[in-house]
């Protein structure tokens, strides 16, 4: 694309100058410069700069971080992402709608039935399609039993990020139980491809309601666990109370969302505030703390995980028997109108949108995903000013990032 | 609950909790399954290896279309049967096993009934020490698995 | 026997120890501290090599032993291979004066459980472990990484830190013997009929919690975790030379827990002696009662491991000089007073365990009600806020 605008004079004289006159010019302007009158002592702050690589076992993926420190004080981090980017927007505009949605599994890698929920919710607002209540009904429960075990992951590596390794592998082996579920409905415990456009794939298989309502009973007397085990340790409060402070206003300038607004006071979860399947109809609260520090994040946090048990809990009960219909009716070749839709779930994570353009195809013109991972990232530094390189640990942790939604 | 504030602030109560759930979690029941001596059976939807039943496949080539990684490639060509009908004969149905990532989008778009292609086969141990050979399968290696020596069957499950 | 005199028997006793308490650390308290941590957290720990994972010890021995040796390039290299010589020794040299048991018979042969009897042994012992400061100090200095040097520094810092408190600890339990040989104190704790723990219960807190921050281990361990930016100044070391950092720290482990062994819960003595229906506990030789009770402190080490998240650096500091030594030397004067009020008699120490014991037994009636309060907290901590609609 070439740039037809007129040179301005300034640059139609730099057009003419020679090389060896810029380079002349330039060293002049150098030698114009102040000089330091007085070097360095052994009194004066030096910052240094260090790398936290993308190989590391903290960073929860392959994050680089450039850190200026003062001998320990964090003075400004730099994330540097991009080490997992696939170029999985560009391969949404290379492919049909359908074909998609196992592509977005790997976005956030942890928590893949909401991905392909956004996706399909998206979808499904450009096409204008009705989604059956047993769909929704069973795509809340699938999306409840996600946001479980995204929570149990990062309740797991927080805990060892600050050195407290046995509640990781409490959490996984509930996760075990969580993967098995998803596992007997849809074939696959991780990338999970569990929903198509206009419902879902399959109907859920015999017995799935009732065992999944037995584990439902067991949880929270296995995250009273995990809460015995850290909530009120001391050592756990030493290590997260004040760390990484941020104000809800601050949070609404960053654009973060997710239980890290939400543990600043500001109480908005896309799940109340604009509801979509059933959620308007279910009874749950919505965890708010009000001082924005790690052990808010991490109250937050388990609280959601007892309050998904509790929209659990209502969704079974309410799901009639089966057979029914799960899956709307959408043509067999999706040719949406050209138009532009946004469409966002609450994710684990936070809000996960779908910004969708369309132009009559059966492929989309540009699908851009806003990825909560990406946005809450860019707060890092703002949280991880003036604290310790120790912390910057735990901040990572607090944060809830996965690369794979960072990267794309 | 300032009683409990002090309770915390001056014994070491907080301490000993945690010490009595790890301590009692030595005497729960482990969870750890011994893998290869005992293995977890997978469900009847687990999406594992592939297979492939040529008699009832109708070379649409709707699942090559319909692959997002686009690792099926499918030739035919036009044969005369017998009895002066032009039938469709498969020449090439290979799947790179390297790139798939088992999203079962080509067994849902398969037209058959019962499916031609299916990945509903319990079967995940694939691995191989050469990559370019024995993860890249032909008709016959994904119609009969003793053509592919890395393919160690679950339980073969035949689709009825 | 002319030929084993008592100095031939000592070098004997030397040769033992130094044989087999490496061996010991390698075989049965690596793979129990696997194993044991693998249970409290769900899961089987390491079981495949030889019947129940009991050779995973030699497993790990031999592949420290024959991975490649790596001096890093401009590093002193007679520091850097003098540095593991100097976490060990000390660690090993300390189970001289620890007495393992009373005299034992041999067939002929009469000797007595420890390498030597000195009469300034506590002393002795806080004196060898401050010398392992500088194993860690070198290790991490020689390496010729910053990462590691600053690890190192960090850990010596934590280590020095620390020796305040432990002593201090253990000069209140100085008061009640008057002795500094172990040996001496193991006997007083028999003619008294009273283990030293119960008058020294604060005391035993605060040596144990020292000991656990002596050795590096969790919640302590922030010099070497792996999560950390600093690797700690263990990161050059491979092989033998790592093998032999290992060693010294569960070496250290093995010395801390015997002497808070020997010190507060009466060595090799059974418990309650002077109770005759207990009588039958006289079945297990006094070794094997030694071996019970340091056998328990090295699975509290282990336990403390799997449950608690470990402290950052300037937490850890802080609470050793702001809130360690202070109550160290509070405890001096407590049992101070109680020895002192009770002048010739062993009183005042009696009465200094009731009041401990005690305030001990309250605080777990109190950890029910605790508990309960702190259930309803987490419950209560979100309101049921319902939707308006429906």
């Amino acid at each position: 694309m070439s740039d037809d605008r007129p040179l301005s004079e300034a640059d139609k004289a730099l057009a003419t100058q020679t090389a060896e006159e810029l380079r002349a010019a330039a060293l002049a302007a150098a030698e114009s410069l102040p000089v330091d009158v007085h070097p360095p002592t052994l009194f004066d702050v030096q910052e240094m700069e260090l790398n936290f690589g993308p190989q590391h076992p903290s960073t929860h993926g392959v994050l680089r971080l450039v850190i200026r420190v003062d001998g320990e004080r964090i003075l400004h981090t730099l994330p540097d992402v991009g080490y997992l980017h696939r170029g999985t927007e560009k391969l949404f505009e290379t492919e049909t709608y359908p074909m998609g949605i196992p592509h977005t599994d790997r976005l956030d890698y942890v928590a893949a039935a909401t991905n392909n929920h956004a996706y399909c919710l998206t979808i499904e607002k450009l096409l204008a399609v009705e989604i059956p209540r047993r769909a929704q009904l069973i795509r809340v429960i699938l999306d409840e039993l996600q946001r479980l075990s995204s929570h149990l992951v990062w309740l797991g590596t927080s805990g060892i990020d600050l050195g407290a390794v046995t509640p990781f592998w409490y959490a996984f082996r509930e996760r075990e139980q969580i993967l098995d579920f998803f596992e007997e409905y849809c074939g696959a415990r991780l990338t999970l491809n569990c929903m198509r456009i206009g419902g879902l794939p399959f109907d859920i298989t015999a017995g799935w309601v009732e065992r999944l309502m037995e584990f439902v009973d067991d949880l929270p007397s296995r995250i009273d666990d995990y809460e015995q085990l850290l909530t009120d340790n001391r050592i756990w409060k030493k290590r997260t109370v004040g760390i990484g402070v941020i104000s809800g206003e601050e949070c609404i300038e960053w654009g973060v969302t997710g239980p890290v607004l939400r543990a600043s006071g500001v109480e908005w979860d896309l799940r109340r505030a604009q509801p979509y399947e059933c959620y308007d109809e279910l009874d749950f609260a919505i965890p708010t703390r009000v001082n924005g520090d790690t052990y808010d994040r991490y109250i937050v946090r388990v609280q959601e995980m007892r309050q998904s048990v509790r929209i659990l809990r209502q969704c079974l009960e309410r799901l009639p028997l089966p057979p029914g219909e799960f899956r709307g009716k959408v043509p067999r070749v999706i040719k949406p109108v050209a138009e532009e839709v946004y469409a966002s779930i609450e994710s684990p994570k936070g809000e996960l949108g779908f910004y969708c353009v369309s132009n009559g195809t059966n492929r989309p013109y540009r699908m851009h995903v806003r990825p909560p991972s990406f946005i809450n990232l860019q707060a890092l530094p703002r949280l991880a000013k003036g604290h310790l390189v120790s912390d910057l640990v735990a901040l990572i942790g607090t944060i809830d990032i996965v690369l794979g939604e960072v990267d794309r | 609950m300032a009683l409990k504030k002090w309770l915390d602030k001056l014994t070491l109560l907080d301490l000993f909790d945690g010490l009595s759930v790890t301590g009692r979690h030595l005497f729960t029941k482990k969870v750890t399954i011994q893998y290869p001596e005992q293995k977890k059976l997978p469900s009847d939807r687990f999406r594992g290896m592939f297979r492939l039943d040529e008699e009832r496949c109708i070379k649409c080539t709707l699942c090559a279309i319909e692959c997002p990684i686009n690792i099926i490639y499918i030739d035919w060509h036009n044969e005369k049967t017998p009895e002066g009908k032009s039938a469709k004969v498969l020449d090439r149905f290979d799947v790179d096993l390297k790139r798939c990532m088992f999203c079962q989008l080509c067994e849902e778009a398969c037209p058959t009934n019962p499916k031609s292609i299916w990945l509903t086969t319990k079967t995940y141990e694939m691995a191989a020490y050469d990559r370019n050979d024995s993860l890249y399968l032909d008709i016959r290696k994904l119609t009969d698995w003793r053509a592919a020596p890395n393919v160690k069957p679950f339980t073969v499950v035949e689709q009825g | 026997m002319k030929v084993l005199t008592p100095t031939v028997l000592t070098y004997l006793k030397v040769v033992i120890l130094v044989a087999v308490v490496p061996a010991v650390v390698g075989f049965v308290i690596v793979l129990a501290e696997r194993r044991l941590m693998g249970f409290m957290q769900a899961r089987l720990g390491p079981n495949r090599v030889g019947p129940k994972g009991l050779l995973q010890g030699v497993a790990d021995l031999l592949k420290l032993v024959t991975k490649e040796d790596i001096t890093p390039a401009r590093a002193e290299k007679a520091v850097h291979f003098l540095a593991p010589v100097l976490a060990v020794v000390p660690a090993l040299t300390a189970l001289a004066v620890i007495p393992f048991g009373p005299a034992v018979r041999i067939g002929r042969i009469r000797t007595p459980l420890w390498v030597a009897d000195i009469n300034v042994g506590l002393l002795f012992l806080l004196a060898i472990t401050s010398i392992g400061v500088y194993g860690i100090i070198l290790g991490g200095w020689a390496s010729n990484n910053k990462y590691s040097l600053i690890g190192g520094l960090r850990s010596a810092a934590q280590l020095v830190s620390y020796e305040v408190p432990m002593g201090l600890a253990l000069v209140s339990v100085l008061i009640m013997t008057r002795s500094l040989s172990m040996v001496e104190i193991v006997l007083r704790q028999e003619r008294l009929g009273l283990w030293f723990v119960f008058p020294g219960l604060l005391a035993f807190f605060l040596y144990f919690v020292s000991g656990v921050a002596e050795t590096n281990r969790n919640p302590f361990d922030l010099p070497e975790a792996e999560s950390e930016l600093v690797s700690g100044f263990n990161t050059e070391y491979s092989g033998v030379k790592f093998a032999f950092f290992f060693l010294g720290e569960y070496a250290a482990m093995i010395v801390i827990s015997c002497v808070a062994v020997t010190v507060f819960f009466g060595g090799w003595l059974p418990p309650f002696p002077n109770v005759p229906a207990l009588d039958f506990l006289g079945v297990v030789p006094p070794f094997g009662w030694f071996l019970i009770k340091t056998g328990f402190f090295i699975f509290c080490y282990i336990w403390f491991r799997s449950t608690f998240p470990r402290y950052r650096f300037d937490q850890l500091m802080a609470l050793g000089w702001k809130w360690m030594i202070p109550l160290a030397l509070a405890n001096i004067v407590i049992v101070a007073l109680a020895v002192l009020l009770t002048p010739g008699r062993s009183d005042g120490m009696f009465v200094l365990s009731y009041i401990f014991g005690g305030l001990f037994v309250l605080m777990f009636l109190l950890a029910k009600l605790r508990r309960k309060l702190a259930r309803r907290e987490r419950l209560a901590a979100v309101p049921a806020s319902a939707p308006e609609a429906t």
